[in-house]
């Protein structure tokens, strides 16, 4: 029965064969660690997102008289209404989180390199709109801070060369954040994950079209890949778990620690609370705005800070393979940036009234710039030592073996080495 | 996917647990999200509604509003008693003392059987102008095409003048 | 990649000590059982809510509490079971009286940096000055009249007693804030159980799975 049904639908529609080539069968390869597993647990945030979203929206009431009530009729009288704004409020942390990984095993690994140029671009492009749905999600609640950031950040547009004060205005309906801005928020955050949902699509099939990457950077032979099912979706499901397990703890027994206290005072267009800060996410792109002390230069230095990895393929012009792994200057790069990225975050956190806090914010913002601006010097430099050195013998092994050659001269000059 | 990850012949118990297992975290999942669409305990609250019958003279009728429906109260005068506890209706019969606890009071849900819209009261009973429906003066359909009488709910009087709606 | 690890819970820890700033705030911990919870309950009625309200909080709740039926009676009148816990005062009379509306109490042990153990030594926070007027050491702006009379407390007996009411006023207002609280913690702990049975499952499966491979 079931064959005769799959029979009639493969003869009008690639099913099996489209389960078999891009799931089942898809060839993946086999010396993938777990820092490979950060896309799915993406994607299931995504669907955990939209699944609770759609819940809380049955309850939830865009208004700017009802919209704060609403929220506590959810925590308080609908049947696990709590449980489901929990699991949202923390799913929007916990989608950041994730994402970060992913990008800093791409970035690791140097996975966004060709030919996955494109792959890393749309990753980009999921980012901002990520970024759009977690910002405009956090006014819906309708607290101080919901309030007040909205009012930050719709106010960084009027940097806007002519038109500032009316894309301000356009962009809130209203001369301060107000009710028509609390519904048009409330539509398109609805609206974005589906745009997120395509744009996985798209990301996907960019990635089934130049396969994954892996730790060796190098693109192996059919005999190295496995079949992803069972293989990487047993693991992918044994990593699940694990991340389920740290999700439900700040779910179920630390979900205000994602939540900041003044969000449960109700907005109050006339009195801003003394700290407003962004959620922890947002923490390390603030402290740049903040840093510049120029209003244009700091929006400007915000907005190219998030798009600086966009230019990675360009900037990174070593051929080494392997990301990192094979590269002790790339590998100290990584960790200063990611050390940098954690003071831009302690900045953005401390309210920027000390002297010591603001310098502190001016240099990591240099060095945030300076690192991504002295890639292609660097790589090019240490690409040259590296032959020179002579690369270890099983990358050299590989490369020989998967015939890369980074140039002819280089190459016998790696050989030589190599037989050493 | 039983065929790919079973090894061989042998019987994989281990992936079969792990399969019930994970099969039922899923479902328990589920929970939350179908019981938040039940109604919340605010609108539970509503479930019961209080009347004061004080103010309701022999022949007068009240509707009160009782989890969002018309529910009349009719203070029954002897003769309307009478006349009701004489018959046993016609098209859904039954005695008028299987449909209230104190003959003067008589409560039913004011919502035509047919299909769903409030009857009127007119002369003695109540006509349905949707479909022209009538009732007598104990909620029983004596004409078409209702086909069932009024629905009586369940209340009880919480003292000598006050009715308790919702909970019997 | 251990060093990454390492890198984010050094993170952590410094954002930890930001956190710290709060410490000079004085610690409680908040009783969850239902008599504590009925007798701060009570002591706010008496002490808090002849000025403030607590919207989200009904008198039906407070019975769910085992707060006395007779009590309740008392304070909520004629107004029905399921009317929130308004304040007496109209809010013409509050700013005629403070120049501000007293804030809503439902959300209050959720709504100031540090939570519980703020409220509580804000409330307890009450001096008397040596020029005779009385202020507080948390929240010195504050136009609310101390409460408790803490601030008039003569020996250790009397300001022992007082810690205790607003202890058991500050649990109830914790158990307001978010009165599923303990619903979630105990749901917390199958879930948590569940998950470690699952995980330890996938874990045999992945590694029996992955050995055929070899």
């Amino acid at each position: 029965m079931a064959n005769n049904i799959m029979t009639w639908i493969d003869k009008r529609f690639p099913l099996t064969s489209f389960v078999k080539h891009e799931l089942t069968g898809y060839p993946t390869p086999r010396n993938l660690s777990y820092w490979w597993n950060f896309g799915f647990l993406a994607g299931i945030i995504l669907m955990l997102q939209v699944a609770t979203g759609i819940f809380l929206a049955m309850h939830y009431k865009a208004d700017v008289g009802l919209s704060f009530d609403s929220i506590q009729h959810i925590m308080r009288d609908v049947n696990y209404g709590w449980l489901l704004r929990y699991m949202h409020a923390t799913g929007a942390s916990a989608f950041f989180f994730v994402i970060f990984v992913h990008m800093a095993r791409t970035l690791y690994y140097g996975s966004f390199r060709a030919p996955r140029e494109l792959l890393w671009w749309t990753g980009q492009g999921l980012l901002l709109m990520l970024m759009a749905t977690a910002f405009m999600g956090y006014l819906l609640p309708w607290g101080q801070m919901s309030f007040w950031g909205a009012t930050v950040i719709t106010n960084l547009f009027r940097v806007t060369p002519f038109f500032g004060e009316q894309v301000v205005m356009w962009l809130r309906g209203d001369f301060t954040v107000g009710d028509a801005t609390l519904t048009r928020f409330f539509s398109l955050h609805y609206l974005f994950p589906f745009l997120i949902i395509g744009g996985v699509i798209v990301h996907l099939v960019a990635l089934h079209s130049v396969k994954s990457s892996n730790p060796s950077g190098i693109d192996l032979a059919d005999k190295d890949n496995i079949p992803f099912h069972p293989y990487f979706t047993i693991k992918d499901l044994y990593g699940l778990g694990v991340f389920l397990m740290v999700y439900s703890v700040f779910v179920f027994f630390m979900p205000d620690s994602l939540i900041e206290p003044a969000n449960n005072i109700p907005a109050n267009p006339m009195m801003t609370p003394n700290h407003i800060v962004p959620e922890w996410y947002f923490l390390p792109f603030y402290a740049i705005l903040r840093s510049v002390p120029n209003m244009v230069g700091g929006v400007l230095a915000m907005g190219l800070s998030v798009m600086m990895f966009a230019f990675m393929p360009f900037l990174d012009r070593s051929r080494i393979p392997g990301g990192a792994h094979y590269r002790p200057i790339y590998r100290l790069q990584y960790y200063l940036f990611l050390i940098d990225m954690l003071v831009l975050g302690y900045v953005g956190y401390m309210p920027p009234t000390s002297s010591t806090i603001v310098i502190v914010g001016q240099v990591a913002t240099f060095c945030y710039f300076a690192s991504f601006f002295v890639v292609p010097f660097i790589s090019k430099a240490e690409e040259r030592w590296l032959i020179k050195r002579g690369l270890p013998a099983d990358i050299v092994a590989l490369m020989e073996r998967e015939k890369i050659d980074l140039d002819k001269r280089d190459s016998e000059n790696l050989r030589r080495k190599g037989d050493k | 996917m039983e065929e790919v990850l079973n090894d061989g012949n042998r019987r994989n118990f281990l992936l079969k647990l792990t399969t019930v297992v994970g099969g039922a975290g899923v479902a328990a999942t589920c929970v939350p999200f179908v019981a938040s669409m039940n109604p919340s305990t605010d609108v539970l609250a509503k479930a019961v509604t209080e009347v004061d019958l004080s103010g309701i003279p022999p022949g007068g009728m009240h509707t009160v509003a009782w989890q969002g429906q018309p529910v009349f109260v009719l203070h029954r005068t002897p003769e309307e008693i009478a006349a009701s506890t004489a018959t046993n209706g016609v098209i859904d019969p039954e005695p008028d003392a299987k449909r209230v606890i104190k003959p003067e009071w008589l409560v039913v849900v004011g919502v035509c059987t047919h299909m769903g819209c409030v009857p009127n009261k007119e002369g003695p009973g109540w006509i349905c102008h949707c479909h022209g429906s009538q009732y007598d003066d104990s909620g029983r359909v004596i004409r078409g095409p209702a086909p069932k009488n009024l629905a009586v709910p369940p209340y009880h009087f919480s003292s000598e003048n006050k009715l308790v709606i919702g909970k019997a | 990649m251990s060093k990454l690890l390492k890198v984010v819970l050094l993170g952590c820890l410094s954002m930890q000590a930001v956190w710290a700033s709060e410490a000079k705030l004085e610690k409680m911990s908040v009783a969850t059982d239902k008599p504590s919870l009925a007798r701060g309950a009570e002591d706010l009625m008496n002490d808090c809510h002849s000025c403030h309200s607590l919207k989200y909080i009904n008198y039906r709740d407070l019975l769910s509490l085992g707060v006395d039926k007779q009590k309740v009676d008392g304070w909520r009148g004629d107004a029905p079971l399921d009317s929130p816990l308004m304040s007496q005062m109209s809010e013409a009379d509050d700013m005629a009286t403070f120049a501000k509306v007293p804030p809503d109490l439902s959300l209050m042990a959720r709504a100031r940096d540090g939570g519980s153990n703020y409220v509580y030594s804000y409330l307890i926070g009450y001096y008397t000055g040596p020029d005779g007027v009385t202020g507080n050491h948390i929240f010195p702006e504050t136009k609310m009249p101390d409460p408790l009379g803490i601030s008039g407390a003569t020996d250790a007996a009397q300001r022992s007693g007082m810690q205790d009411t607003a202890k058991s006023i500050v649990s109830f207002l914790s158990w307001a804030s978010d009165p599923h609280e303990s619903d979630r913690i105990r749901l917390g702990y199958y879930v948590m159980g569940y998950l470690f049975v699952l995980t330890t499952l996938l874990y045999f499966l992945k590694k029996q799975i992955w050995s055929r491979l070899k």
